[in-house]
């Protein structure tokens, strides 16, 4: 059992670091590994291999591992608190939010284009916002059902108001697709520099919520003998995948499928659904999947670059089926 | 004389406007098993769900050893009074020794790992519901009665001088039903306060020191089995016409009029 935990967290340790790798050194200019190394250790002298690699490369690769690892990190908070395998970011509504938000300012506001990550984040945060506000009153304030299904009739809401923006201006439609098929862009540091609190916040609550969390997995009235309160948990680790999948789309656009699969993953891998395991294994294998879903998306049809959302699921969806087929 | 281990006093309960404990009393000592019965909406599950603290009461007054419940938060309440209930989530990919471990977990700091003594105290807990062979095995390939023994034994890591079960055999059958009591009745043996709410009355009179009747939101009788589940008694609360009999060595029947008690309904 132990063993072949430790055999997945070495495998997920090592497909992340190859994925970095093959993330710094491909592109529309192939670099020796060696290159790479020494212009992220600075032995190597200005050029425009340096630049390549520190300006364009590192700030994408550095991206992609952080948008895979708040997905599936979001994906395994969500999971653990509702106690419901299909949770993800698009269940409490974040997706739907952070979806509008991106596609208001990409078509109706093109000349604040800037605004991007700002319109996504704070739409993706409103959604979470409302989903929780709509689920915390009344009876069964915190229910899991009633989180959910709030999260559903939200994300329509957003849903709708995105196809209404698009259908009302059909001709700048094509400036929105690459952000809801999902993608990472060659920008620098500009947008993580506005997002980088938000994931800070959720991947710390992520932390502090791996114990609290396991004792959820027995249901609510196992977890109040346990002395935890589970609306409280649930609220905690709701706000913050909410954090970490807006923070996410801010910067990579609407990647939701990463969060729901990569912790089924990392379950059926492991052997195990204890969080203490599969919060930091999810937040590896989602920076992995994504480091290498990006490199493909952005070298296979080089040099144009293809959205990376369906790469990813390319990539995703065979292993997590072969492993479905396998699982008890 | 040291405090019982649990003393409640007119708890009362209403959700929204519906009142549904309208003063209950129930009190717990070590060593002891109580049995709290009474037919459907009688209010025994919220009476031991608001003891235990996991439902908000509205007024009334709860001392666990002396201690006032709303005095007793999270860890602290944890190490005393231990709750299963009446169906738990049977999550996938979680093996009895992880189910037990979670139970555990009340004694594992937020930034410990579980010490040796943890790990041991697992293992005792599930070699003491006689699990020991499923150890390794998933919740989800467990029967009922098995199940219901996991469950136990996650109480048990608890390792809480009182042990709480909502209706544990509701869904078993009879040989499961029968060895889920004799636990119980060991644990109390072991010095622990037992608290078992049962619908079955024959099991309740069989196992426990002191059956406590509810009806009506309120607890109407705390006695010895005999004294509290007379035929009067009986026809007062279920509506029926029965009687129990019991024999030493834990041997009881209820003795049930299925058919001619005219126009009363039966417990179910």
């Amino acid at each position: 059992m132990v063993v072949r935990r430790t055999l997945v967290v070495v495998a997920a340790a090592a497909a992340a670091l190859a994925a970095a790798a093959v993330s710094l050194a491909l592109g529309a200019v192939d670099l020796p590994l060696s290159d790479v190394i020494d212009a992220l250790t600075g032995s190597l002298g200005e050029g425009s291999t340096r630049q390549i690699v520190l300006e364009l490369r590192l700030p994408r690769t550095v991206e992609a591992a952080a948008v895979g690892a708040a997905l599936g990190v979001a994906g395994a908070l969500l999971q653990g608190a509702l106690g419901n395998p299909l949770a993800s970011p698009d269940v409490i509504g974040v997706t739907g939010g952070a979806g509008f938000g991106a596609v208001l300012i990409l078509i109706v506001f093109p000349g604040s284009i800037a605004l991007l990550p700002v319109g996504a984040l704070a739409f993706g945060l409103l959604a979470a916002g409302l989903v929780f506000a709509i689920a915390w009153v009344g009876p069964d304030a915190g229910g899991v059902g009633k989180l959910i299904l709030a999260g559903i009739a939200v994300g329509a809401l957003f849903g709708a108001g995105t196809t209404a923006v698009l259908t009302a201006y059909p001709d700048r439609v094509q400036s929105a697709i690459f952000f809801i098929a999902g993608g990472l862009s060659s920008d620098g540091w500009r947008e993580l520099e506005i997002v980088w609190p938000y994931f800070a916040v959720g991947f710390v609550a992520a932390i502090c919520l791996m114990r609290p969390l396991d004792r959820l997995a027995l249901g609510d009235d196992v977890a109040a003998s346990l002395g935890v309160r589970p609306r409280l948990i649930r609220l905690i680790a709701g706000v913050g995948a909410a954090f970490l999948a807006a923070a996410a789309a801010a910067i990579a656009g609407l990647l939701g499928f990463l969060g729901l699969v990569v912790p089924h993953v990392v379950r059926l891998a492991g052997g195990t659904s204890s969080h203490t395991f599969v919060v930091p294994v999810s937040a590896i294998s989602g920076a992995a999947l994504l480091m290498a879903g990006d490199t493909l998306a952005r070298t296979v049809k080089a040099p144009i670059e293809l959205p990376v959302g369906p790469f990813m699921v390319a990539l995703g969806v065979p292993l997590f089926l072969l492993l479905l087929r396998r699982a008890v | 004389m040291t405090a019982p281990a649990l003393e409640a006093r007119d708890v009362r309960v209403a959700i929204g406007s519906k009142e549904i404990l309208r003063g209950a009393d129930l009190t717990l000592e070590a060593g002891r098993l109580v049995a709290v019965v009474g037919p459907n909406g009688a209010g025994k599950s919220t009476l031991v769900r608001t003891v235990a603290g996991i439902q908000r009461r509205t007024s009334g007054e709860v001392r666990w050893m002396g201690q006032e419940l709303g005095e007793l938060r999270g860890r602290r309440l944890a190490r005393i009074r231990a709750f299963v209930p009446q169906r738990s989530a049977v999550p996938d990919g979680v093996t009895v020794t992880d189910a037990v471990g979670i139970g555990r977990s009340v004694h594992v700091g937020p930034l410990q790992r579980p010490t040796r003594h943890d790990r041991d105290a697992v293992a005792a807990a599930i070699e003491r519901v006689g699990v020991g062979e499923f150890a390794d095995r998933k919740l989800t390939t467990l029967s009922g009665g098995e199940l219901q023994r996991v469950q136990i034994a996650v109480a048990l890591a608890q390792d809480a001088p009182v042990l709480m079960a909502d209706e544990p055999t509701s869904h078993l059958d009879l040989g499961a039903t029968v060895s889920v009591a004799k636990l119980l009745r060991s644990l109390a043996a072991d010095g622990l306060a037992v608290l078992l709410v049962a619908h079955d009355l024959s099991l309740a009179a069989a196992v426990a020191d002191t059956v406590v009747v509810m009806s009506g939101g309120r607890s109407v009788a705390a006695a010895p089995p005999s004294e509290a589940l007379t035929a009067e008694r009986l026809a007062e609360v279920w509506g029926v016409d029965a009687s129990l009999q019991g024999s030493a060595g834990g041997r009881t029947a209820l003795h049930v009029d299925w058919l001619e008690t005219s126009g009363l309904g039966i417990p179910n």
